[in-house]
């Protein structure tokens, strides 16, 4: 079962992020490009980030940034029951809030959860 | 990482003989299908989104005929490779300007000790170079032959 759409798309948000900031990265540019990948659309990742950002309700993005600045990786898996962010247990009630769409939160952390 | 390393992480229901596509996004959007039709990938929508991310970055087609979409992405497990073929080409936004029709997809999670992902980019980059193994990946009758081709160069 996927996730909610919403958290769909802050994945979708985290995972830009990442390969922005591995773009930008000298070793890990360089790295691609001996293999043979131009790294030169920076700016196309720029624009996709602000069309990604403006899908997704305000409250929630904004949630997502204080978490990424807070503690890193906001949104993460569970496995095995885990919270993969604070490695708590996560009640497996919450499984059917994501059933109903909704976008679940660890109660320790406060990370996004989604089951991967 | 050698090539029996990245082999590990290949298998049968990751290889698509016959990629029936017709543009670029098509490619994506039939490979992110097969991924999660074979339930490696649950949510689909966000590998797709981050592929269609990494060729705005940059197309990963590298010319002759070959092109590596890859990226990282929280929605994958593991590392995973997925190969597919498609007999009529694709226009791939390749360097080259030629039809693309070898596709090596990589996905690794947005963490991985010692940094396998872009090792295993590097290893099979350079077993794809040769001339001789891109055309029995062509020719290739099934995963077997594949996974034969790619230990073959090695050796050489």
């Amino acid at each position: 079962m996927s996730a909610p759409k919403d958290v769909q798309l802050l994945l979708a948000l985290q995972d830009l992020e990442q390969m922005t900031r591995e773009a930008q990265d000298a070793t890990n540019r360089e790295a691609l490009e001996k293999m043979g990948f131009p790294v030169t659309g920076l700016d196309q990742l720029k624009e996709a980030h602000e069309k990604l950002e403006a899908r997704i309700p305000r409250t929630l993005v904004s949630r997502y940034h204080r978490l990424s600045e807070r503690l890193g990786r906001a949104v993460v898996p569970v496995v095995d029951g885990v919270c993969t962010g604070c490695f708590t247990n996560i009640p497996s009630i919450f499984t059917s809030a994501v059933n109903q769409d909704k976008v679940v939160y660890c109660e320790t952390c406060g990370r996004i959860l989604f089951w991967p | 990482m050698n090539t029996e390393d990245l082999l590990r992480h290949m298998n049968p229901a990751l290889w698509v003989g016959n990629l029936r596509a017709r543009s670029k996004d098509e490619v994506l959007k039939k490979l992110t299908e097969v991924l999660a039709s074979t339930g490696k990938v649950k949510n689909q929508d966000v590998i797709l989104e981050m592929l269609r991310n990494r060729e705005a970055l940059g197309s990963t087609a590298v010319g002759s005929g070959v092109a590596f979409p890859h990226g990282r992405s929280v929605a994958i497990s593991e590392l995973t490779i997925l190969v597919a073929r498609s007999p009529k080409g694709v226009d791939f936004d390749s360097i080259d300007g030629e039809p693309t029709r070898l596709f090596f997809l990589l996905l690794a999670p947005p963490q991985d000790s010692g940094n396998v992902y872009l090792q295993a980019l590097g290893v099979i980059t350079g077993l794809v170079q040769n001339d001789e193994v891109r055309q029995k990946l062509l020719a290739a009758k099934d995963f077997d032959a594949v996974v034969a081709a790619l230990r073959e160069t090695e050796k050489k």
